[in-house]
């Protein structure tokens, strides 16, 4: 890593980069336009989000938050966790600890970072990590492992039995940094009493540990207040969702990083269930005038990423998107599976309802979301068992109307890349178009946005989804 | 009688594993140390470890896994699907890993293309990624479903009094092999690497009873044996699965011997006994699971830690090698940690990223061999 990368603080920058984005409409439109000349490595992606009119800024707004509350956490005397993006934060808000999520961070650095995250995902490599480990966390994880942010007071993480590939960063930066380790582990079954009664004990487990670490009883008012807002998110995240279903889909497609992204940030704040309400009013709006959310207003093809999303530097992913007309349904990261959303439908023992009328029913509500965060649900078990992969990709892409399924993942997955040639032959023999996209979501080096675009659009055009 | 161990070793077959077939045994594939032999063998059927070697070609594996999957269970497909694996009657697949775990999925979907490769009885097993009491209540409940599954399959009960059968046999089998290890890690260490290498791995593919036969003679005739290590650099092999005694073989052939090891085809296949006078599915839960050595168990990285290096200072060696395959970022990662802590302990150690199978790469892995004992030689090993 370079003498001057170290110089800046990896969080510090993320903060201050956002923080002076979400502020970037302060001024008149001629000075926000004046503004885009003078940041020219990140003028894409900051008018991605402000042309999206109150929601992008909200949303500018929140990310910017949890920066700062990532990046001062020692200096105002917060615990910090290192964690993951499949990990429901509720549990950690209820005892004052701050999430710091690798992915999230990840994902942030290699949209407006001038040179993405290249630096901290090889900086990994130079202390002994496998270059051939997932880049979701290898992009932010490097700046903590050379003391480039926050440090972490321990690690928790629930991606054992998942994937041990995402476990497995988790566990280096434990034993690197030395600090504590909890895991959550899941069995390869969802819904009987046996995974059940697993996935309590070891919710149990991870209190037990919270208590321990930050000597702490846990703040019951808290939890019900975060889980009182997480209900509202959910009503509200479920009806965007519904309307995707219209055609043309009347949702902008960086919504759906909106969505997800604010969630895994800030789940149980007043500020994302904002940021949602302000969505689903111009979601709605478009809906009432039959437009498509994209730039054009119209709507070519309808696409489901059945996997993740790609993360290429500028956004220039969800540009694509709207610059060839084609909605984003959405993808697996979408689904955050409680029993009322649409996706949930007929499936409802699948998902989870949260429950505050007693501190033990919230207990278990929790643990009961905890286990259906995306890729917890969908990858535990055999793609094809019920209720995991091939079945809720089916499910969304007949609910939303999808014209094609497409795969985006990170050469670290190997969960992913062991059955995503099965899953497309299965969705091809369903009839739904669908290709693997040979690149990595958060590393450019892999392939370029360029051989990803040629090969989407020639895939495309080829199955005569666009003409 | 150890060239009938070194060609149990290095082949899919092997002559005592036609016999059992022959006479109609059955013969049930595992691919991973997470699953109990003794259960299989307590129902009268051969436990027999999935390995990949032999396979020249990946042309069935890369059509169901994807590019960046570790070469192991893509090898294990390929053999299956090419009919190599004929004489299974059944496999039992864990989420070991998982590249590993989606073995289940390709072979299955290999098996509907290609009929006939996928044996009459296929078995998923959970294995939890932690030892705490909900844990190991867990496993022993996925052991006892296991257990049913095969009585019921083969018509062959699993009892209690055919477990405790069982758990004796295969503890005897340890002791003999823990006596293998201990001669060497001495200095005055009787047989080769690559010899014990083989003598482990036949343990896999033979019938048990004839197996500890053997073993028995061949230690009675190694515990008059010379020393083989005079004058040689002592090495210990750390990492991925490693079934490939030629690879050991290649080491030595630097003017090494390996003396030492910490791979799931090794030393922690066999060192841990199991509690012979306890419930035996309790007893097996908390041997297989409890105190696992495999990083895939997360967060007991000191443990395995202190584990490679009582064993690299017992045994004296001049330096460790630190080995895994390629994509298997478990034990990638973890040999990044070793080398970290092991080099701050003063123990040279070298680490090589390599592809399970035939030694399709043995002019790279010679120079770095080489390389690694230039420096010991010329720096010195292990500073005591």
């Amino acid at each position: 890593m370079r003498e001057s990368t170290r110089e800046y603080r990896f969080d510090w920058m993320l903060w201050s980069i956002l923080e002076n984005a979400s502020r970037s409409t302060d001024g008149t439109p001629k000075e926000y336009r004046s503004l885009l000349d003078l940041v020219p490595h990140f003028s894409e992606v900051l008018d991605t989000f402000v042309r999206q009119g109150e929601p992008g800024l909200r949303f500018l707004r929140l990310i910017a938050r949890y920066a700062d509350m990532c990046s001062s956490a020692n200096e105002r005397g917060k615990l910090a966790a290192l964690t993951t993006f499949c990990m429901a934060t509720p549990i950690l808000h209820a005892f004052d600890v701050v999430p710091v999520m690798l992915e999230a961070l990840t994902v942030l650095g290699t949209v407006v970072l001038k040179r993405g995250t290249s630096e901290y995902l090889d900086y990994c490599c130079e202390v002994g990590f496998t270059e051939t480990s997932c880049s979701a966390q290898r992009g932010s994880l490097g700046a903590f492992l050379a003391g480039g942010a926050v440090r972490p007071d321990f690690v928790v993480c629930d991606t054992p039995g998942i994937c041990d590939t995402n476990a497995n960063s988790f566990a280096f930066a434990s034993a690197f940094l030395d600090v504590p380790f909890f895991q959550i582990n899941y069995p390869p079954t969802l819904t009987d009493e046996r995974a059940r009664a697993y996935h309590r004990a070891d919710f149990a487990s991870l209190v037990s540990f919270l208590e321990e670490r930050t000597g702490k009883r846990l703040d019951e008012e808290r939890l019900m207040e975060v889980m009182r807002e997480l209900a509202r998110q959910d009503a509200l995240a479920s009806e965007l969702i519904d309307l995707m279903r219209i055609r043309p889909c009347p949702v902008p497609g960086i919504y759906d990083l909106m969505l997800y992204g604010g969630r895994f940030m800030m789940s149980g704040t007043r500020e994302y269930t904002e940021l949602l309400e302000s969505m689903l009013e111009v979601a709605r709006e478009n809906a009432r005038l039959k437009r498509s959310g994209t730039r054009t207003g119209v709507e070519r093809a309808r696409g489901l990423f059945c996997y993740i999303d790609h993360y290429t530097t500028d956004a220039r992913f969800w540009d694509w998107m709207e610059t060839n007309e084609v909605s984003h349904l959405g993808s697996i990261l979408f689904t955050f599976w409680n029993a009322d959303a649409p996706y949930a439908r007929g499936r409802e023992e699948q998902g989870y309802t949260l429950d505050c009328s007693s501190l033990d029913a919230a207990l278990d509500s929790l643990c009961d979301q905890m286990s259906r965060m995306p890729m917890i649900k969908q990858i535990r078990g055999p793609y094809d068992a019920p209720g995991m992969w091939l079945d809720d990709v089916l499910a969304e892409a007949r609910l939303l109307q999808a014209d094609f399924v497409a795969y985006i993942g990170s050469m670290g997955c190997r969960n992913s890349w062991g059955m995503n040639k099965l899953l497309v032959r299965d969705l091809e023999r369903q009839g739904i178009p669908a290709v693997i996209l040979f690149a990595d979501a958060f590393d450019d080096r892999v392939a370029s946005w360029e051989t990803v675009t040629e090969r989407l659009s020639e895939f495309l055009t080829v199955r005569g989804i666009i003409s | 009688m150890i060239e009938t161990l070194r060609k149990a070793a290095r082949s899919i077959g092997n002559p005592s594993l036609q016999a059992w077939n022959e006479g109609g045994g059955k013969v049930l594939g595992y691919p991973c140390t997470f699953v109990p032999e003794e259960i299989i063998d307590a129902a009268g059927i051969l436990p027999y470890r999935l390995r990949g070697i032999t396979a020249g070609t990946m042309s069935i594996g890369d059509a169901y896994f994807g590019p960046v999957i570790c070469s192991f269970p893509k090898c294990i497909l390929q053999l299956a699907g090419q009919g190599s694996y004929g004489f299974l009657d059944g496999a039992v697949v864990v989420n070991g890993c998982d590249s590993m775990r989606r073995l289940h999925e390709c072979w299955r979907k290999a098996s509907e293309d290609i009929p006939g490769t996928l044996p009459g009885f296929f078995h998923y097993m959970g294995v939890p990624h932690k030892a705490t009491d909900y844990s190991i209540e867990w496993f022993k409940e996925e052991l006892g479903i296991l257990a049913r599954s095969i009585s019921d399959h083969f018509g062959t009960p699993v009892t209690t009094d055919s477990l405790r059968r069982s758990i004796r046999l295969f503890n005897e089998i340890r002791s003999l092999l823990s006596e293998l290890d201990e001669m060497r890690m001495s200095e005055t260490c009787p047989v080769t690497g690559s010899d014990a290498a083989s003598i482990v791995l036949a343990g896999f593919a033979m019938p048990r009873e004839e197996y500890r036969e053997t073993l028995g003679k061949v230690m009675a005739r190694l515990r008059k044996s010379k020393p083989v290590s005079d004058g040689k650099v002592r090495l210990m092999v750390v990492g991925s699965a490693s079934d490939d005694a030629d690879f050991v073989e290649l080491v030595e052939s630097t003017g090494a011997i390996v003396v030492s090891d910490c791979m799931c085809f090794g030393a922690r296949s066999f060192l841990k006994r199991v509690d012979e006078d306890a419930d035996p599915i309790e007893a097996l839960a908390e041997r297989y699971l409890g105190g696992n050595l495999c990083p895939r168990m997360f967060g007991w990285y000191k443990d395995r830690l202190a584990f490679v290096r009582d064993r690299a200072l017992r045994s004296r060696v001049d330096g460790v090698i630190l080995q895994n395959i390629r994509f298997c970022d478990l034990h990638g990662s973890e040999n990044g940690l070793l080398e970290r802590d092991l080099e701050a302990e003063g123990i040279p150690c070298m680490r090589i990223e390599r592809e399970y199978g035939p030694l399709v790469e043995t002019g790279r892995i010679k120079m770095r061999l080489d390389a690694f004992m230039e420096r010991i030689r010329t720096v010195g090993g292990r500073r005591s």
